[in-house]
Parts: C-alpha cells; structure tokens; sequence
C-alpha cells in the first residue's frame, strides 16, 4: 500500500527550501504520494527516510548487505520472476549452523570449515557464505558465548544471529554487531525491540509471520520505526507451501504492488525434515538467504553448481577470451589443440590437459560462447574460423610443426579444416578425460 | 492483500500411461500425466498431477554408466528381474527401458527387442516407457517391434526428433501407445516437431514433450529455462506446446563430479546429482523425470511428498 501524502510529510525536513522543485514540502509530499516524484530532488533527506520513501526509485526488491568486508555479500536488487526474462542478480547465501548447545570446539571446527570450503568450477571460486548461529538452549549468555567462539575463529564470516529472544540477541550482538550480522528474527511480539538492536547495530533485519497478511502489517510496522534492510522469513508450515507464498511476494514486489513485501526472502531449510529439497527449492524459488544444517560434500558440489547455474546469465554464457594459452611451459614441438570458448569447455579440457603434465598451447577460437557440439550444429565452429584463429594468434611463429588436435566432436571438420589452413588435422578423443593418455601415445611433433 | 496471481487462459492438455485390464492391458496401475492450469505447484492438487518418477534400464549394460552397473550388480544383465527390483525395492513409479542393444554397430537382432519388451512387461506391472534406437536405418523395425509387443499397453516409444519422427509415431498409431517428442532445449524447435506430429495423425493426447536436459553444471541452466519458457507459453495460450513434459538428465552419472568422487561418496554424489537437477525440473514443469540411480528415486519420491499438498496417493494412480 502506498504511503499517504501526511505519512510521508512527516519523514521530509519540512524547510521549505524549494530546492527540490516544489513550492513546499507538503506539495512535494503530495507528489511522491501520487507515485510522480523523485525522493532524490530533496538534497536534505537522511538515508532511512529514503529507503522508506524509495519503494518508487529503489529497485523492487530492497539490496541488503550482510557482514562486513571481503566476505560482505548482498542479496535482493531482482527485477524478474523467471531467470529467461533477464536475469537473477544475487545469488542465494548459504549459512551453515551452530547450535549454541555446542561446545566451543565443536562451534570452531564449524566455523573453520565455512570459512575454508569451498570449489572452484567453471574457473569461478564457489562458496559458502556465513554462519548461523542457533540459540537453541533458550539462554542469552550461552548465545553471547557462542558468538564469540565464531568470531574468534572467523573474524570477519558474515553471520546470521537465529534467536527469537530479544535479550539473546542483544547478548550476540555484543561482541559482532558492528559487523553487520543478520538478525533473525521480529515478530509481531518482539519488533519494538528487535527493531530497536537493528538500529543501534545499523543491522539487517529478517521478520517472521506465519502468513502473509501478518507478514506485511510486520514489515510496515519495522519500516515505520525506521528499520529500512529487512528480509522477509514466510515461515511455511509445510514445503508445499513455500512456492506459492514465496512466488506472490516476488510477483508483488516486482510489479511493486506492495512494496512492503519489496525484501528478500530467507528460508530456513532445516525445518523440513528434507533439507535437500528445501535448499533446491529455495535456490530455484527466490530465497536469497537460507540457513542450513552442516551439508555433506556430494550436497555442498549439486547445491552449489545448481547456484551457480540458476544465476548465470542466460544471455551471455560465461566465455574465455580468444587466444593461445600455453599449458607449462611449451616449447616449439608442443603439440597445439583447439576448442572453443565457452567456458566450462575451456576449464573441463585445461583440468585434464594440466593433469597429463604434457606441456602444450589451448588454441581457443571464439565460437561465441557455445560448446563443441554446439557450435559445430550451428556452423558457428567452421574452417574459416580456425583458419583465422591460427592467423590472428600466431600460432605458427609459437610452433614449428603444422599439426593441429582438434575435439573428437568436431571430427566432421577435419578435411576441410585441413584444406582451408594446410595444418595437419589430429581428431583428438571425444571425451577431455582421455586427453593424458591420447597425448602419450598419439602425439609425436 | 491482492494475490498477484495467474490468470492463464491455456491448460496443459493430459496424457495417458499404461493401460490396465480395464482397458484392455495388463498394468496394475496407469496413471494421468499434465492437466495442470497454473505454473508448477501454485494450483495445489486441483491442477493437475503428481509428478512422476521413471528408472530407466537398459538391455546391454556395456553402454551403462559404470557406477549404476556396480551399484546394481547382476540386475543389469537381466531386464526383467531389474524392472521387478526398479518397482519393489527402488520405488518407481514407472520404468524406462533404453534398447541400448541398438546402438551397436550392425545390430540386426531385432526379435530379440521385442522379446525384452514381452518379458519386461511380464516382469512388472507397472507403465513401460521404451527408449528405442537412434539410427534412423533400423528405426522402423525397432519401434515396429516394440509397439507390437506392447499392444494395448499403452507405452510411452521415444524418440521421435524432427528428423526422425515417422517411423516411432506409426508404431505409436498401428498399436495405440504415446510418444516422446524430442527437441535440443529450444521452445520453437519442440513446437515444430509437435505440429509435425499433429500433421502425420498424432493427435497431441499422445504426445510428451523432451525438450533434452543437460547435466547439472553441464548445461543443465538452459534446459531449467527452456522448461520454464514451453509451460508459460502454453499457460498463455499456445495449443501446440499444451502437452506434458519429460525430463532426463542422462549425463548425469557420466559427470566428472560423480566419475571422480571420492569411492566412500561416489553413490551419494551420483544421487545428489541426479536429484538437484530432477528436482528443478519437477519445479520448472516436467511431469515425468528419469534417473538411473536407484538411490535417486526414493530421494525425489521423498521431496514430492513433501512439496505435495495433501494427500500424495490419492493424486498417484488414477484409472484412464
Ligand atoms: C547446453 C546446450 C545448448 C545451449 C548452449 C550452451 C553453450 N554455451 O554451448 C543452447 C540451449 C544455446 C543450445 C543450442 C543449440 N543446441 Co545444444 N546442447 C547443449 C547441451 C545440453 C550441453 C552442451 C554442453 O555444455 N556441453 C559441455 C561441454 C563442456 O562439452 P564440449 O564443449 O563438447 O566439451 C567436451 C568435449 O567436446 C571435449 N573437448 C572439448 N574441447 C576439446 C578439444 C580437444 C582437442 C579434445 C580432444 C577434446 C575436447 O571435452 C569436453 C568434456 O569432455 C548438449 C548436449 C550434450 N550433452 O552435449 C546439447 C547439444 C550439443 N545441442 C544440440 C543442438 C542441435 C543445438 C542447436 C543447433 C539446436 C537449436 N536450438 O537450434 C542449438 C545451436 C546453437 C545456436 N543456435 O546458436 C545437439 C547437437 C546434436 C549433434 N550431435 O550435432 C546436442 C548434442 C543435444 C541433442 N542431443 O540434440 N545447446
Ligand atoms: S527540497 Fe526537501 S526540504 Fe526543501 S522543500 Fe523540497 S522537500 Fe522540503
């Protein structure tokens, strides 16, 4: 719902100074109240009075930060309901959890093992994102402890604080609230307070509602006690319904219906008694923070690569530059194979190459991003492109043999890539893997 | 509080798979695909019908991944006795057979495929969905004999491609079964090949679009959205693509991920991976999902369980 011309007139400086255009800030008021203004043109609003007022200039769905540093990660700032229509911006945040039950060993080796895990695909560092911390024994001083053993091991591991007691989460925020933790989480019993440590702490805040409309009289009433980061905790009571409640606050947020539900939404995956469809639904379905137990390796490799692969753009596929990349240090006999430059074919085939330890030069030519098959169906890997590869990289003043290791895939053009640039054609195999063994007993310069 | 919500004008059309004796086969249970009228899981049980999982089998494991034939064991020389362990131990809805025989070089044995079939069929009682061959010289018997030996089963034969198409939908048509419809992750492609299929006399009651699922991390991203984009537009309108969907990351267990894991953790990592990808297509749309891993099925019957609104059998296995 709209903010009324009154509501914002309160939250303006009231100078009449004109500067933004209008004659008063009563007129200016009315016209923000309209939807026809601009928060921006008064140069005199602080920075919470515009978060409140920015639901028409901000982006649909609130950015909030958590933490602080390198490791700061921000979520919201979407647009679009399906990935195709764009593109999904900000990837879900995973944190794992401590349970303030645990000793403070146990919370350490954790806490180091967030901090360290981690898998690099696609030449892109893959990981997670912070600790939750769980004051599961109901007391404030067993919570503040188990803070502090995180960030002693941790310094600067975004963290989310999970304690419906207000009094627990004062305790936590003692020793990390100037590094912006995530408070989890207002209710309508506690928000006077818990709005109260999000400012002091200038913390992000989540809210928890069992149903919508709670939700949003929630999120209005942080809002007017001028908390402006919040997260949005749905709290279903089954997975079956968190597609549907998390679906309609994304649809109204983005066509700005309500902008109280304009935030991220957290999930808590634990809650389910299935955590791995959770995650997956809530990666695939607009959870931007989701707090988990600790997940085992295969879980940690599928929920990140699906991460990785629901917020790659769908315009543009991740692409290497252009080139001739030496493996080792080649020299003039080393062999030269090429591909194209879609990425995850460019890292697949350098794995296997760096592993058979045979120095060599990748020539990688630009099929636009498109895998081997791809591009050889489309016609987008042809002769007169490795032609002209081989010319614009040089590759003959690198090398002194003509020989050149093309994809099994693309073994369709072998003759006329050997008629086109008068290198001699090697099909290489099919599969990257089988590149050590077929350089050992194939390649002779 | 406005909902924001749909308000579509299409509907999925629904399919038919297996037959029971009422209607002439011998399926314990045959089940309803697609009817939904809404975006995956926002109708509740009105719209539609619980999703589906399919383990697929081959007849020559030579061509199987290595993890499944270790995991498995003799099953895999045995169809038969391997459908019966797919529906009593692993928990499938319905079985897939891939005719791996087929992709042989000079293969001929063609009876031979037919018999399969039979004593699969035999074996479980359960809805059959064959995979055939993939070379169009030997299509046309291939799917020949596998419509025969199903008659009145109503079986799912794929895969007709738009280059391929006639020979599995006159096997579909001569002997009453449906047909999976193939296209390479791209919504006008699967559109064409569906009007193809209208234009030679597959009414689209018969039909389930494949729209080809790549691997997760291996171009799995694409497929999520092609799926997205076939069940929008069909919500939107679009006759042609208002058919259900079948998805089958095939690649998965071939991954680097799952061929290099650890040996204590390789089955999980073949799980994992199979359902972070069979998972996300239930949720983009797909009706049915395939996977070769029998540890994956109970996973991903757990999850639609658990993302089901109320009672899961009751929307299982509705008589055609
Ligand atoms: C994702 C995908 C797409 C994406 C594009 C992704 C991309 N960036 O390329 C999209 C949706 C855009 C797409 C489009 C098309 N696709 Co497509 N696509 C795929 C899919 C599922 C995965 C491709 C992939 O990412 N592979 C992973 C990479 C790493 O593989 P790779 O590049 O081949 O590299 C491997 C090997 O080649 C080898 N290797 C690589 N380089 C080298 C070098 C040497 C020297 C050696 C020895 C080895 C080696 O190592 C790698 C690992 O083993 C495949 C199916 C599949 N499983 O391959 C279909 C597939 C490739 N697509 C296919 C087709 C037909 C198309 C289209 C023509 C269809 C259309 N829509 O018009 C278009 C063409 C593109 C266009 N019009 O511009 C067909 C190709 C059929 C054929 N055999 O020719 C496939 C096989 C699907 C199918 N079965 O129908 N596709
Ligand atoms: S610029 Fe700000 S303070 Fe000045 S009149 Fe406009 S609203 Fe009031």
């Amino acid at each position: 719902m709209p903010l009324k011309a009154l509501d914002i007139y309160k939250l303006l400086p009231k100078k009449n100074c004109k500067e933004c255009g209008d004659p008063t800030c009563l007129t200016f008021a009315m016209k923000l109240a309209s939807g026809k203004g601009d928060v921006t043109k008064c140069p005199y609003l602080d920075e919470d009075a515009k978060v409140v007022l920015g639901a028409s200039t901000r982006p649909p769905i609130q950015l909030v930060r958590v933490g602080v540093g390198e490791l700061r990660f921000g979520v919201g700032d979407e647009f679009v309901l399906f990935r195709h229509e764009k593109t999904f911006y900000h990837p879900t945040a995973l944190m794992i959890s401590v349970s303030d039950r645990w000793t403070a060993d146990e919370i350490r080796v954790q806490t180091r093992r967030v901090a360290s895990d981690h898998l690099v695909r696609v030449g892109a560092d893959l990981r997670l994102n912070g600790i939750a911390i769980r004051n599961d024994s109901g007391s404030p001083e067993a919570f503040g402890k188990a803070v502090a053993a995180v960030e002693e091991t941790a310094t600067h591991l975004p963290e989310v604080l999970m304690a419906t007691d207000p009094a627990a989460q004062e305790a936590g925020l003692a020793s990390c609230g100037h590094f912006r933790p995530l408070i989890h989480a207002a209710t309508m019993e506690t928000y006077p307070a818990m709005c109260g440590l999000a400012k002091k702490f200038g913390c992000p805040l989540v809210i928890s509602a069992p149903d919508l409309a709670t939700l949003s009289d929630l999120s209005k009433r942080c809002t007017a006690e001028g908390v402006a980061r919040l997260m949005l905790d749905v709290s279903p009571s089954s997975l079956a319904d968190y597609i549907p409640a998390a679906t309609l606050i994304r649809r109204l947020a983005i066509c700005r219906a309500q902008p109280e539900f304009g935030y991220p939404v957290f999930l808590d995956a634990t809650r389910y008694g299935n955590q791995d469809t959770a995650i997956a639904l809530g990666i695939l379905k607009y959870a931007s923070v989701i707090a988990t137990e600790t997940l085992p390796p295969a879980t940690l490799r599928a929920a990140l690569t699906l991460r990785q692969n629901i917020y790659t753009d769908p315009q543009k596929p991740i692409q290497m530059n252009p080139g001739l990349y030496p493996i080792g240090s080649p020299g003039k006999d080393a062999p030269v194979l090429m591909t194209v430059n879609f990425s995850l074919t460019f890292f697949t085939l350098q794995g296997y190459l760096e592993s058979a330890r045979v120095p060599c030069y990748m020539l990688i030519v630009d099929t636009e991003g498109l895998s081997v098959l791809t591009a050889v169906a489309s016609g987008k890997l042809n002769e007169t492109l490795v032609k002209e590869s081989l010319k614009r990289f040089d590759v003959g003043s690198s090398v002194t043999h003509r020989k050149l290791i093309i994809p099994g895939y693309a073994s369709p053009l072998s003759g006329r890539i050997e008629e086109e640039t008068g290198w001699k054609v090697l099909v290489g195999p099919r599969d990257a893997a089988e590149i050590g063994e077929y350089l050992a007993q194939e390649w002779k310069s | 509080m406005t909902d924001g919500g749909s308000d579509w004008s299409g509907k999925i059309g629904e399919v038919v798979l297996g037959a029971t004796a009422a209607d002439g086969g011998t399926r314990k249970v045959s089940y309803r695909v697609g009817g939904d009228d809404d975006l995956p899981f926002l109708g509740g049980c009105t719209s539609g019908h619980r999703p589906l999982v399919a383990y697929e089998i081959c007849d020559d494991p030579g061509l199987w991944p290595q993890i499944v034939r270790d995991y498995c064991g003799d099953l895999v020389n045995d169809p038969a006795s391997w459908s019966k362990a797919a529906e009593r131990e692993y928990g499938a809805d319905l079985i897939r057979l891939s005719l791996t025989s087929t992709r042989r070089r000079g293969f001929s044995d063609f009876a031979a495929l037919g018999k399969t079939v039979h004593d699969v069929l035999h074996a479980t009682g359960l809805p059959l969905i064959i995979e055939g061959s993939n070379d169009p010289q030997i299509d046309s018997e291939v799917f020949q004999q596998c419509g025969e030996a199903g008659q009145g089963e109503r079986l799912l034969l794929g895969t007709a491609e738009a280059g391929r198409y006639r020979s599995v939908a006159a096997a579909a048509l001569a002997y009453g079964h449906g047909v999976i419809a193939q296209s390479p992750i791209d919504i006008n492609l699967a559109k064409q090949l569906n009007i193809l299929l209208k234009e030679i006399g597959v009414p689209l009651d018969r039909v389930v679009i494949d729209p080809y699922t790549g691997a997760l991390g291996y171009g799995f991203e694409y497929s999520y959205s092609v799926m997205e984009r076939i069940r929008y537009s069909a919500l939107k309108g679009d006759q042609d693509l208002q058919v259900p969907m079948i998805s089958a990351a095939s690649d998965s267990l071939n991954i680097k991920e799952v061929r290099e894991a650890e040996p204590a953790i390789r089955d999980e990592m073949a799980v994992r991976w199979e359902f972070y990808a069979a998972l996300p297509a239930i949720v983009a749309g797909a009706a049915i999902v395939v996977v070769r891993h029998p540890g994956t099925v109970k996973a991903l019957r757990d999850a639609v369980e658990k993302m089901w609104p109320g009672e899961v059998t009751a929307n299982a296995a509705q008589g055609a």
